[in-house]
């Protein structure tokens, strides 16, 4: 027998547009249990509402926004705000985390998750406050940029108000138009123009009731703990709260010339260094509850407009992987994907597609008049950011986004295209990090990722931030990616699933310490179970946390099956000239044996890739498996488009 | 124990930006000149502090404050600091150091120094400096290299 949830847990919020009709329904405590909140809500809605292949841009498509559990509590950076829905980039699970404030907001007004289906005849936007909830006409918003339409709102509603909501780019169904928050927090994967294929422009909320722990003494004490370790660590004080994730241009290698070289820190051109950038700086920010500030507020004195969050992604992608080495004109141009809404990565790394095909003569003169495509010509970069937005001429086809763009031009293109099921993340060798940079892009659920496993599975960043942690995760059981780069990777998966669900930051820099709270005093998931039974009021255990996440993440495969991905779909690309070399073929062949570990160890059938009924039945979600089961679905290839 | 927050952090939206809202405990307070029963009095911390005993909610202190430090906006009645009998909660709990308590002389002498070396007062104080931003980030991107040779420890 089900529970009501206790008062720590809202209502989900569902919002049918076509019908214009709003529902809300409760959250039963069994549902928290067995998938935590944010992603792990978001997934299993998902699962269970759109059945098969349907057009990401059709009414039957469902846009879900969900909290986290810990969403406005004192407990840093948790309020981090999950948005899932079937990609019109990849044609499948396309989910994104974005920050800001809307997150906690929706906690306090009562919510957990929003549901929208259908499409509205005009125009409109949601406003809530606590338990109203209105659809709006919003015919005076369409066309305006993110930014004006905060503005717009915050003049109708409030300053408090705040908003996730899409700027032209998603208007315009620009297929890697994002979901913004608060003007500056992104939420990837092509959501933006699902919310334009809606007619939905916005979601303004105002929240004024609390959210109370179930045991507050002990869920603040802990939260405490946390909020004073990051405090007390130098890192962050000295690096994190400075640079931010700027941290991973001298870290990450930014690739220069669509990936033709990694940068090490020294070879960095001037005008990308943290300290070049940083001379635009004027202040930080941060989301809320957020002791770390990670993003930077920038001034840009060629337009007179102030930006936020100039991430370690959008210099790289915008910048070096385009040859562009203006410092103004790289964060104008963040600013301008943030204005129009659209994903930096996926619009930097397709143009920088287009400028290589053009180079190769793949893309013919005719296709792309009076553009001159030369690489570091960034003015003429700023021009394409606004015609692909508007998908004006040409950029009209840019608008499709990575893989979808290079399909356009046939196999000879698509040799270029370092996608895993439809999503662009570069090309590295399998031997690199032991296989675990390019499993983790192969096994990601929502194509090739940085921010689904992989980072955590070798600790890239932690062991400079405190190593005694990692050697506290491995003392607890942590496999070590030298010797077992699977299992590793695996539980890197489950880290990330986790700070999705529980809303928490995965830190823009990728760590354990910030995706899994209490990690450097409880190892591996203790602290968290702790800090759910104390939140909740539902016992956990540690392996009760383990298996929420294996559940998620199972269920989100299982809903990439019914979209036609197949065992060959967890491939990797590589450039054709290195494609064709035997060190190459001995990469790919180890490539494909870790697969297949992979599946065997997460309880899929190795040949076919599904998620075996066993699996599923031990995590209790047996209904997963009767609609998979001894069915048949058409091969994946990209989104779908009209009617399947 | 728990009680209401006498800081109110004012966005200014368009930047992202914030700045707090406090009492500043005035040398020649409007709101003790206003209070019609004499119920605001400096204590032996020099914060003004509100007597409820004769407080009769008139709001007149409120609408004195130049500073919009008194609020009657959950209660009906004035709430503003105290300083915490001088032991002020928000300067312990701030993680940037953003907030700090001294007495008045070495405030002003911090002050100066600071302005001496460039630091940016943000958007509020006016004045940016690149240089200070640059600085500070060179320093960051100095210790990280340090750190970077020294994490060979895990052999990683
Ligand atoms: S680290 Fe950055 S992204 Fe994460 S919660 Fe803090 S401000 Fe937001
Ligand atoms: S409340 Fe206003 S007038 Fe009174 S002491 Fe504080 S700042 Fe001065």
């Amino acid at each position: 027998m089900s529970t009501p949830s206790r008062p720590n847990t809202g209502s989900v919020l569902i919002i049918d547009l076509t019908r214009e009709k709003v529902v809300k329904r409760k959250v039963l405590s069994e549902t928290v249990k067995r998938y935590l909140g944010g992603r792990g809500f978001n997934s299993k809605a998902l699962f269970d509402m759109i059945p098969g292949r349907i057009d990401p841009l059709s009414p039957e498509n469902v846009l879900a926004l969900g909290n986290g559990t810990f969403a406005g509590t004192a407990l840093p950076m948790t309020s981090r705000l999950h948005i899932s829905t079937l990609s019109p980039l990849s044609g499948i699970l396309g989910d994104g985390n974005a920050g800001g404030e809307f997150s906690a907001m929706l906690k306090f007004a009562g919510y957990e998750q929003v549901i929208v289906t259908g499409r509205a005849e005009k125009p409109k936007y949601v406003f809530i406050e606590d338990d109203e909830v209105e659809i709006r006409d919003a015919e005076e918003l369409w066309g305006l940029t993110t930014g004006e339409t905060v503005d717009w709102l915050r003049d109708e509603h409030g300053d408090e108000v705040s908003v996730a909501g899409i700027g032209p780019a998603g208007e315009n169904l620009v297929r890697f138009a994002t979901t913004m928050v608060d003007k500056y927090h992104s939420g990837a994967r092509g959501s933006g123009a699902v919310w334009g294929s809606k007619n939905l422009k916005a979601i303004a909320v105002i929240g004024t009731k609390g959210v109370e722990p179930a045991d507050p003494e002990r869920f603040y004490g802990l939260a405490k703990e946390d909020i004073d370790y990051f405090n007390r660590n130098e890192f962050v004080r000295r690096i994190y709260s400075v640079i931010g994730t700027h941290y991973g241009l001298i870290q990450w290698y930014p690739s220069w010339r669509y990936f033709q070289v990694p940068l090490s820190a020294e070879e960095l051109p001037i005008g990308l260094r943290p300290q070049d950038l940083a001379e635009y700086e004027v202040g930080r920010t941060q989301c809320f509850s957020c002791p770390l500030a990670c993003k930077d507020v920038y001034y840009l004195p060629s337009t007179g407009e102030y930006g936020t969050a100039s991430e370690f992604e959008s210099i790289y992608a915008l910048g070096s992987n385009n040859c562009v080495t203006d410092t103004e004109a790289v964060l104008r141009m963040e600013h301008m994907a943030d204005e129009y809404g659209m994903d930096v990565m996926t619009l930097g790394d397709t143009i920088a597609l287009a400028r290589l095909l053009h180079e190769k003569g793949i893309l013919s003169r005719g296709d792309v008049k009076g553009v001159s495509l030369e690489w570091g010509d960034a003015e003429e970069q700023i021009e394409l950011i606004e015609m692909t937005a508007y998908r004006k001429g040409f950029w009209d086809k840019l608008a499709e986004g990575y893989r979808n763009f290079a399909k356009l031009y046939g196999e000879d293109a698509l040799a270029y295209c370092y996608d895993v099921k439809g999503v662009n993340r570069g090309w590295y060798e399998v031997d690199f990090i032991n296989g675990v940079f390019t499993l983790s892009h192969a096994t990601s659920t929502r194509g090739a990722d940085h921010l689904r496993g992989r980072s955590w599975a070798y600790w890239e960043n932690d062991k400079l931030i405190d190593i005694e942690v990692v050697r506290g995760m491995l003392e607890a059981g942590l496999p070590d990616y030298r010797k077992d780069p699977v299992g590793a990777l695996i539980y890197g998966e489950r880290a990330c699933t986790l700070a999705d669900s529980l809303g928490r930051c995965k830190g823009s820099i990728n760590s354990w310490l910030q995706a899994v709270p209490l990690v450097w005093k409880y190892p591996v998931f203790k602290g968290t179970a702790m800090l759910l039974t104390a939140f909740t009021g539902i016992e956990f255990t540690e392996k009760d946390v383990i298996d929420a996440t294996d559940r998620i993440y199972l269920t989100e495969m299982a809903f990439n099956v019914r979209q036609g991905i197949k065992k060959k779909h967890y491939d990797v690309k590589f450039p054709p000239e290195f494609a064709a070399t035997e060190r190459a073929k001995a990469q790919l062949k180890r490539h494909w044996e870790l697969v297949d570990e992979y599946l065997e160890r997460r309880g899929c059938d190795v040949e076919t890739a599904y998620p075996r009924r066993e699996t599923l039945e031990g995590l209790d979600i047996g209904y997963v498996a009767d609609q998979i089961g001894g069915k048949e679905f058409p091969e994946w290839d990209g989104p779908v488009r009209g009617v399947a | 124990m728990t009680s209401l927050s006498r800081i109110t952090i004012l966005t200014k939206p368009e930047v992202q930006t914030s700045v707090q809202v406090y009492c500043l405990q005035c040398r020649d307070a409007a709101c003790e000149r206003v209070c019609p029963v004499d119920a605001i009095s400096r204590d032996r911390n020099g914060a003004y502090v509100i007597n409820y005993d004769r407080c009769i909610g008139c709001r007149e202190c409120a609408y004195a404050c130049p500073f919009g430090a008194i609020s009657f906006e959950v209660e009906a009645r004035p709430i503003k600091c105290d300083l915490c009998d001088g032991e002020p909660e928000c300067v312990a709990v701030c993680p940037h150091d953003a907030i700090v308590y001294m007495e008045e002389k070495k405030a002003a002498r911090e002050l100066k120094k600071a302005k001496a070396a460039g630091v940016a007062y943000g958007l509020y104080g006016g004045k940016e400096t690149p240089e200070y931003s640059r600085k500070k980030a060179e320093e960051a991107v100095e210790y990280l290299m340090e750190l970077v040779e020294k994490s060979g420890e895990l052999d990683v």
